[in-house]
């Protein structure tokens, strides 16, 4: 099957893909299974860990901003709730969409919200270690206090910082 | 066999240039030789280096057990079942298995054939941070994505393609490629399946023609 491509038309996708972050992995398909064979177990490795640092993160940053949940869910345009269950359950795991227009609304990093939530494998290990430690000194039930404002805005210079 | 070969191009990100490249319709013996003696070794290194620097098995390369000597032999010679890879520099760059015989599920497309997209996968060292710092090559999920678009468009499927998408790659089919995101199915190891409507691929296609 011959197919017609324009020069063009290859560099602008390629540049797309770079645009939409080049981390960004580009795969398809069972992760276990070739069709030969039928595995007993599935490959996927089970992930026991919630995203209790996303959640938090998202949580402070509202506060930080002076949003409600529905004001937050209007201006990044996305399921109100869905924001709860991203700040009240850490075992949710948030749409892709979600996360991106959170990103673009806290102007954040795209990228590494996206590993934050668990949607993207983390490339820095500090990103891990950080979030352990921001979500460890951040307090969800008290009001935004000085200490937890330092630590939001600590994490959000790593997030910034982080290759 | 006989091979299609498709002219295209590939971005060389550290140079920024444009590089002729390959849109092949077949996985010959040609990418597998690639795959075991270049991808497979590449891919190997990388997981070491993970695991050396103590990054979490979850978070590992997810294709990492695919063994595409076994897929290519097991869909040999079935029409339903036809291969794509990308050749850039004279070595592969991407290979898929789609298959022609499945269904649309969503919604407003229901039963309605489609391409689906069996397996898909980038060569390691176009991933970034994975062998290299940065890419090599940039482009070749799009021109595979394409050419399951045009597979369908020329099995009179309209354009409609289907996949289950590996975690890593979400954003990517839900944002840039405008699929539809169907949800997590628990049929496919907790995948998330993604479709795209005959409207959605043109825009796909449109994309690339923008200024």
């Amino acid at each position: 099957m011959k197919i017609e491509l324009t020069k063009e038309w290859c560099l602008q996708m390629a540049r797309m893909e770079i645009d939409a972050g080049a981390d960004i992995e580009i795969g398809a398909g069972p992760v276990a299974a070739d069709p030969t064979i039928r595995y007993s177990e599935s490959a996927m490795e089970h992930v026991p860990d919630p995203n209790i640092a996303f959640g938090r993160f998202v949580r402070l940053m509202r506060r930080h901003h002076h949003l409600t949940l529905e004001k937050l869910a209007e201006d990044a345009d996305v399921e109100i709730t869905e924001l709860v269950e991203i700040e009240d359950d850490s075992r949710h795991k948030p749409e892709p969409r979600t996360v991106y227009q959170l990103a673009k609304r806290f102007q954040v990093p795209t990228t590494k919200l996206l590993q934050l939530a668990g949607l993207s494998a983390p490339k820095d290990a500090r990103l891990v270690h950080e979030a352990i430690r921001f979500a460890a000194r951040s307090d969800p039930v008290e009001e935004l206090s000085e200490n937890e404002r330092a630590a939001l805005e600590a994490f959000v210079s790593v997030l910034s910082e982080l290759q | 066999m006989n091979v299609e070969i498709s002219s295209a191009f590939l971005l060389d990100v550290a140079t920024g240039q444009a590089l002729e490249a390959e849109l092949w319709d077949a996985i010959t013996e040609r990418q597998l030789a690639d795959w075991e003696g270049e991808w497979t070794p590449a891919l190997m290194q990388a997981i070491q280096n993970l695991n050396r620097a103590g990054i979490e098995r979850r978070f590992w390369p997810q294709s990492r057990h695919w063994d595409w000597r076994r897929k290519a032999d097991a869909f040999k010679g079935l029409l339903s079942k036809p291969g794509f890879s990308v050749m850039c520099q004279d070595m592969t760059q991407g290979m898929m298995i789609v298959d022609t015989l499945s269904a649309a599920r969503l919604s407003s497309q229901t039963g309605k054939p489609l391409v689906y997209i069996e397996f898909l996968e980038n060569a390691p060292w176009n991933r970034k941070g994975l062998v290299l710092a940065e890419p090599r090559f940039q482009g070749v999920g799009s021109l595979l994505m394409r050419a399951a678009i045009e597979l369908s468009l020329n099995e009179d499927f309209k354009g409609r393609i289907g996949l289950h998408s590996l975690p890593q790659s979400d954003t990517w089919y839900a944002n840039t490629c405008g699929m539809t995101d169907l949800g997590v199915d628990a049929q496919k190891e907790g995948l998330r399946y993604f479709e795209m409507t005959p409207e959605q691929s043109q825009a796909f296609i449109n994309k690339g023609n923008q200024p």
